[in-house]
Formats: structure tokens, C-alpha cells, sequence
């Protein structure tokens, strides 16, 4: 039985979303175990400074332990063998702690507050700016839910702002992974 | 190509291929979110699998996470190369001024 051109445009544009989706599905696929990990990162730097409020360094330290798990994760996740070093990760990193030097010494903070709401803010527009312009829907809305949370936190819950932001902002990036990996 | 290629000539199947398609170059999927993508029943599936692989398109592993069994399922050479051959056929088709090939 002959192909019509219908049928074949039809068949191609079935590939196309077929594709579209599996691409996508991958990209959730990929970015589950990275919110997740974070998650808990957040929960144990907000929650560790409420418990431990003299020791500021828990910060550096548990993000310098996220960026090692972040590596290897993505470093496992090559389809190709053996793991090669994920440069990306790293030199994100880089890219992000020296935006944050400048960033700090042009507008220094005056309330350790401000720094507390700044870092969740500037995940969420990474998140955010991923759903745009990757088209990965889910990871915008956890990006859109995490820049909302911070707000409410940072503005209406200030005298809880800690454990706010080590719960409700580390649960909702778990929460988030999880979503990611149903997919 | 004059004639389309039986092996992925059939619409869960291309949908397989183009689901695998989509992956880096050498990356395999689980079965349980392949099925999810393509939207067949799990037996379905795992025939049209068998017939791609048969054709020498797709690698399939077998392995234990744990004491779990996994499916994972890879396009090879051949087959990225079969699926872009396909598509070349649809779309000569399309742009054909006398359309209608035999299927």
C-alpha cells in the first residue's frame, strides 16, 4: 500500500515529539540526583547554623561537599566508559564562586539574612532559566517554587528564616527530584 | 531508498528508535521508561525490542541493580544509521511531486 505525503509527514512529526519527549525526559532524568543531593545540602548548611550558629563555615564546607557529589554524579553519568572528569561542573563552580566574590564586594551584605536568601534566589534562577530555555517545564516550576519560598521566608518568616530555608527550601529541591525522576 | 525499512517501518517501533535517538551517542534506557515513552504494554514492547534487535539495530543488556533485574536498551550504529536512512525516505516522499510509495 503506498505512503501518501500525509502519512509521511505524519510519521515524521510523530518521530519528532517522540524525541522531543525522550530528550526531555532525559534531561529530568539527569537533574533528579543533583536536586536531591542539594536538597540535603541545604538542609544540613540552614540546619547545622541554627543548631550551630558559631559556626558560620558550615556553609563552605557542605557547599564544597555538594560541588564533589555534584562532580560525581555527573562524572557516572557519561554514557561513555571509563568516567572522564566532568570539567563543567567544576569550572560552573568556579565561574559561580567568582561572580559571588565580585558580587559581594561591589554590594557587601549588611545582614547575614540577605546572604541566606540570596544563594536559594540565584538557584532558583538558574532552575528557572533552565525550564525556559531548555524546555525542561518541571525544573522551571521547582525554580519558580524555590524563588517564591525564599521570598516568603526572607520577608515574612525572618525569625524562622533557618530552619525555613533548611526544610521547606531543602525539601522542596528534594521534593522536586523526586518529581524529576518519575518522569 | 526506494522501499521503507520493514525492521522500523511500524509505528511503535519507530517511536522506539526515535526515543533512542534522542539520548547521547552510546547512552541506554531503562525498559520501564522506555515503555513510558513509547506508551505500549510491556509485552508489546518487549517483542518490537526483539524484532530491532533481530535486525541488528538495537544492543539490549540484562543485569541485576541489586536483586532487581534491569532491561537497559541501546541504538547502535547500525540503527541511528537506519532511522536517518528512514527519515530521508519520509521526507523524499514528501517532496516528491508524485507522491505514494509502496509500504
Amino acid at each position: 500500500m503506498p505512503l501518501t505525503s500525509n502519512e509521511a509527514a505524519d510519521a515524521l512529526r510523530d518521530l519528532s515529539e517522540t524525541e522531543r519527549r525522550s530528550a526531555r525526559a532525559y534531561g529530568y532524568h539527569n537533574a533528579a540526583p543533583h536536586l536531591i543531593l542539594w536538597g540535603l545540602i541545604w538542609i544540613g548548611e540552614y540546619g547545622g547554623y541554627y543548631l550551630f550558629p558559631h559556626y558560620p563555615l558550615i556553609f563552605p564546607i557542605l557547599s564544597f561537599v555538594g560541588v564533589l557529589g555534584s562532580f560525581v554524579i555527573g562524572t557516572r553519568m557519561q554514557p561513555t566508559k571509563p568516567a572522564r572528569f566532568s570539567w563543567r561542573y567544576f569550572t560552573t563552580f568556579i565561574a559561580f564562586v567568582a561572580f559571588m566574590s565580585a558580587l559581594f564586594a561591589i554590594m557587601p551584605p549588611t545582614r547575614g539574612e540577605q546572604i541566606g536568601a540570596f544563594f536559594p534566589l540565584v538557584v532558583a534562577l538558574a532552575y528557572t532559566l533552565m525550564g525556559i530555555w531548555l524546555g525542561l517545564v518541571r525544573i522551571g516550576i521547582v525554580g519558580i517554587a524555590i524563588g517564591l519560598l525564599t521570598l516568603v521566608g526572607h520577608f515574612y518568616l525572618q525569625q524562622y528564616y533557618l530552619l525555613w530555608f533548611a526544610f521547606v527550601g531543602g525539601g522542596a529541591l528534594i521534593l522536586g527530584g523526586l518529581w524529576l525522576r518519575r518522569i | 531508498m526506494d522501499q521503507p525499512d520493514h525492521a522500523i517501518h511500524q509505528a511503535v517501533r519507530l517511536k522506539i528508535m526515535a526515543a533512542l535517538k534522542a539520548l547521547p551517542q552510546g547512552e541506554a534506557i531503562e525498559f520501564v521508561r522506555l515503555k513510558a515513552l513509547v506508551g505500549a504494554t510491556e509485552g508489546n514492547l518487549g517483542a518490537h525490542i526483539g524484532n530491532l534487535e533481530s535486525a541488528g539495530y538495537v544492543d539490549v543488556e540484562k543485569d541485576f541493580v541489586g536483586k532487581r533485574p534491569r532491561t537497559r536498551i541501546r541504538l547502535n550504529k547500525k540503527g541511528r544509521r537506519a532511522l536517518d536512512d528512514y527519515i530521508s525516505y519520509l521526507r523524499d516522499i514528501i517532496d516528491s511531486p508524485t507522491e505514494g510509495r509502496a509500504s
